[in-house]
């Protein structure tokens, strides 16, 4: 499934987590939302409708954009430097819908802003930039922000957050090879409580294994996606590189970890595995690819198998892929988004039959 | 203005040859004194056509370089024919390298950038370009690199405003002596 598009390459998409909206963020400075319905008669096609655009007022590219656990607020991240707050006014009484209306634009970083995420409970949103900071914000009501810290610990632009399905844990990767993972210190800062090297290049982009963040997943310029595993240890992080998965054949730009469709995962029960779940990865090659990522049942020796279940090349013709998102809702187990370079957004789903439908 | 390289080494150009008739047709950077040669390169097949190693060396030999503005790449012998190549695999997937006049040059990300973006602009869209400075040619060749490829420093650099402008005058000259 395929949509009318940006005027220019398409950097991200996200998938609104409580309502049918699918939101795309260019270069041509605007968010695109679309609406989504299934229909009775065919309960795996999804019928995609233009919503609108959000102009969004930023003066250069918005290149990431996150909506809030609730659903109800739109982050923006811009290489102008800032990040806006968009939520819908409420519709009229003639029934119309409202308009996205910027709530709040938090000004920081001093450079282009690259990333942006909210915690699994929204209260809090991280950010970073080419300014080699990531800052983290509180939430409070009426769109109102405090920043609780700027964190200086990457030696270079930061490419990408992304927060711990669960507890407070923020990742981020970097331009300087290295993914950094902080923590709160309830007495004083955040601070940084790990540092994971291992990658060649840049590493571009970051997704936990959605059901217990366990396990990190890393995507890099150096055309590989690493998992990490987290130790066990009370109050310290510790992280090992535990795959490396290769497949890619340039820079792996975005990926994004789901839970498997439950099929999946009682076969590996019965199999007497764990099913970990499915990593879908895209990048400058154009491919799609979906891993399948299990684990042997001896929890001491923790041995992980990836399998590519579903390999996509030429998704948007000749063009980069920046983006690849599942959709996190349930019932829709097995769809992700991508976003290209041609400055479209297309929408697929792992079949049962591990055919990919458009 | 800090001169890097005050005295640089010119070499005599080569002769244009032919005119790159796969660049687009709104391309800004071929003028109308190139259509009397069109008629030559007309193909009625719809195959796609590859494009050589002469053909992408005419679309970047011109560009004036940041310093010596009166001076082509070609002349200071920064870009050269055999640097250019092809991934054996994809064809569509290229490698212009590039050798700075002297290993500081500071110019050098600047020069690979117009380079790049003159190839955007000019190429079809399925040419996926990957440039790097000569080995051994410049003290941060990887850090230059590096930054030379990655796409969203790219993508940011050209929303500067100050820093388009002076890449839209090295790029104006790249078809006059064509």
């Amino acid at each position: 499934m395929r949509f009318p598009g940006h005027d220019d390459r398409a950097w991200h998409v996200a998938w609104n987590p409580t309502r049918s909206i699918l939101a795309s963020c260019s270069a041509d400075k605007t968010v695109r939302l679309y609406t989504y319905t299934s229909s009775a008669s065919e309960p795996n096609t999804l019928k995609f409708n233009y919503n609108t655009t959000i102009p969004t007022g930023h003066t250069k590219t918005v290149r990431a954009i996150a909506w809030s656990p609730s659903g109800k607020t739109l982050a923006t991240a811009s290489f102008d430097a800032n990040i806006g707050i968009w939520e819908q006014e409420d519709s009229g009484e003639d029934g119309e819908k409202g308009e996205w209306e910027c709530m709040s634009l938090l000004e920081g970083h001093e450079t282009e802003c690259k990333s942006i995420a909210y915690s699994s409970t929204g209260t809090l949103l991280a950010s970073c930039s080419r300014d080699k900071t990531v800052w983290i914000w509180e939430v409070h009501p009426d769109a109102d922000f405090e920043c609780m810290g700027v964190l200086m610990e990457h030696s270079q632009d930061v490419k990408c957050v992304a927060w711990h399905p669960k507890e407070e844990i923020l990742a981020s990767a970097s331009y300087d090879d290295t993914i950094k993972l902080y923590l709160d210190d309830p007495s004083d800062d955040w601070f940084c409580a790990a540092t994971l090297s291992g990658h060649g290049s840049t590493v571009w982009t970051l997704a936990w294994e959605p059901e217990q963040g366990q396990y990190l997943a890393s995507g890099s310029d150096d055309h590989t996606i690493r998992i990490w595993r987290r130790l066990p240890g009370q109050g310290e992080l510790k992280f090992q590189c535990i795959a490396v998965l290769e497949g890619h054949d340039r820079s792996v730009y975005s990926i994004s970890w789901t839970k498997a469709p439950p099929y999946v995962s009682q076969q590996a029960a019965a199999d007497g595995q764990r099913n970990l779940g499915w990593i879908a990865s895209t990048g400058g090659d154009g491919t799609i690819f979906v891993w399948e990522l299990t684990l042997g049942d001896n929890e001491d020796a923790p041995h992980i198998r990836h399998s590519i279940i579903t390999r996509i090349d030429a998704a948007h013709g000749v063009h980069d892929l920046n983006s690849i998102v599942w959709c996190p809702r349930p019932g829709m187990e097995g769809t992700f988004a991508t976003a290209g370079d041609d400055g479209h957004m297309k929408v697929w789903k792992v079949q049962r039959t591990e055919e990919v439908g458009k | 203005m800090e001169v890097f390289n005050p005295n640089p080494t010119v070499f005599a150009p080569t002769k244009s040859h032919r005119v790159a008739q796969f660049a687009k047709p709104h391309s800004l950077w071929l003028n109308d004194a190139d259509s009397d040669q069109e008629g030559e390169y007309e193909d009625e097949s719809n195959e796609v056509e590859a494009i050589d190693q002469d053909e992408i060396f005419e679309l970047i030999r011109s560009i004036s370089d940041p310093e010596h503005r009166s001076m082509s790449l070609e002349q200071l012998a920064v870009v050269s024919a055999p640097q250019i190549t092809f991934d054996l695999k994809f064809p569509d997937r290229v490698t212009v390298e590039f050798t700075p006049t002297v290993p500081h040059c500071g110019m050098s990300t600047f020069i690979g950038l117009s380079i790049r973006v003159r190839l955007l602009r000019s190429l079809p869209e399925r040419y996926k370009i990957d440039i790097k400075v000569k080995p051994g040619s410049h003290q941060s060749e990887h850090a230059l690199n590096k930054q030379l490829n990655d796409k969203e420093r790219v993508a940011a650099a050209l929303e500067n405003p100050a820093l388009l402008e002076v890449l839209e005058q090295c790029l104006s000259t790249a078809s006059l002596n064509a």
